[in-house]
């Protein structure tokens, strides 16, 4: 029930909570707990609050909010809606899978990937495709990269690995630094072309990188027609 | 927002304007790196995007959802970076104890970020600083009273906006 005294009571219930009142305050306070559900309850509340306090940082709520890059927006619609674009073909590409759905699901990742640039079937187009070649039978990779305003926009095509692998891919700057352009896990039996994106300019990617279970292969982004072996660099020139 | 509600392109742009900020915030508070969070609020809303047909809006809010991707993918991350010997040489993967930690951590310091100043100044020099009460309302010009009132309509804040942020207890 409330009664005058609540009022009185009422705005001591928070530093109570913390653990904070002197002990003849909070004697007093808890001999009016005990006759006020009221008070009780709110008490309850606030301690649920309480608890809760030494998970956070001061240090970092000062500071504040960590935002994204700015163009992280620009460059996701754009994405989605490359992918919307595709989705036509991707239908046709799944088909074309399932038929060799049985040798690719016995295939397992080779021990060593042996990549193989081919030119763009368009010399003109500004897109670059790239095709991992020499590969057990049944596995597939190949991307195609285009130029974007916001950046690279990656369309990469696996088949034939463990189902469940976590393939991550970046692009690699003329500085040799590493740019992600996203994650996605090989599903077998689901649509498998991965739609990426990355800041890096075509123009200044040296080369496209995937991790798939713990390995990593770099291919050169390049016009030659160049083998690289796992992490090796090579001039793609 | 209506039914399957990451099925237009549109919708991704709205749900990136009302949820990328809290999202990147979490994932860098977990991942502990600028890279990786940004990669992982991307990687976010393209799979929300893929599976926008199976959001039900009668199940969760669309923060709720996001926010369940978002942890899936950050577990990912955080496996395939626990590969690399720089950063796990045990090869354990990484349990996900800490991640809901890291969540806790971000929930309760996003909250104090708006909470009002006056409430937030008063907990963080009666609590986290752990200075008596009058030597605090003496800095602040203000009774003693006040401040203890301060102490007591700030963790009501804290609690209001951790209930409008999902939290529950
Ligand atoms: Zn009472």
């Amino acid at each position: 029930m409330k009664t005058e005294r609540c009022r009185d009571w009422r705005e001591s219930l928070g530093a109570y909570a913390l653990g904070h009142l002197a002990a003849p305050e909070r004697a007093a306070l808890e001999a009016h707990l005990e006759g006020c559900p009221d008070c009780r309850e709110e008490v309850k509340a606030l301690s649920g609050v309480a608890v809760l306090l030494p998970h956070a940082d001061p240090e970092r709520f000062a500071a504040p909010a960590p935002q994204p890059p700015a163009d992280l927006g620009e460059r996701i619609a754009a994405t989605v809606a490359a992918e919307g674009k595709r989705d036509l073909g991707r239908r046709k590409r799944r088909r074309f899978q399932l038929a060799f759905g049985g040798v690719a699901a016995t295939a397992a990742v080779a021990a060593l990937l042996t990549l193989v640039v081919l030119p763009g079937s368009g010399e003109t187009t500004p897109e670059q495709q790239v095709q991992f070649a020499s590969l057990p039978s049944g596995v597939a990779i190949d991307a195609t990269l285009e130029p974007h305003s916001f950046g690279t926009e990656i369309h990469m095509y696996v088949s034939g690995i463990r189902s469940g692998t976590l393939c991550r891919v970046f692009l690699r700057g003329a500085d040799g630094s590493r740019y992600p352009a996203g994650s996605f896990r090989y599903r077998w039996g689901e649509d498998s072309v991965a739609v990426l994106s990355s800041a890096l300019d075509l123009s200044r990617t040296e080369a496209i990188g995937v991790h798939a279970g713990n390995r990593t292969f770099i291919a050169p982004v390049d016009q030659a027609t160049v083998s690289v072996e796992n992490e090796t660099k090579e001039d793609a020139t | 927002m209506a039914t399957g509600a990451l099925s237009r392109e549109r919708d991704v742009r709205e749900a990136y304007a009302a949820h990328s900020g809290e999202l990147y915030g979490f994932a860098l508070r977990s991942l502990d790196d600028a890279g990786l969070a940004e990669e992982a609020v991307q990687e976010t809303f393209l799979r929300a995007w893929r599976a926008g047909e199976r959001f039900d809006p009668e199940i969760g809010s669309l923060r709720t959802w996001l926010f369940a991707i978002l942890r899936n993918v950050v577990i990912d991350l955080g496996r395939a970076r626990s590969v690399r010997p720089k950063v796990a040489e045990s090869g354990i993967e990484p349990s996900v104890e800490p991640l809901d930690e890291a969540l806790l951590s971000w929930q309760v310091e996003e909250a104090m970020r708006r909470i009002g100043d006056d409430h937030r100044r008063v907990l963080v020099e009666t609590y986290y600083r752990g200075r008596p009460y009058a030597e605090v309302a003496a800095e602040l010009g203000v009774p003693e009273g006040t401040v203890k009132s301060r102490v007591y309509y700030g963790l009501r804040a804290l609690r209001v906006v951790l209930e409008e942020m999902g939290y529950e207890d």
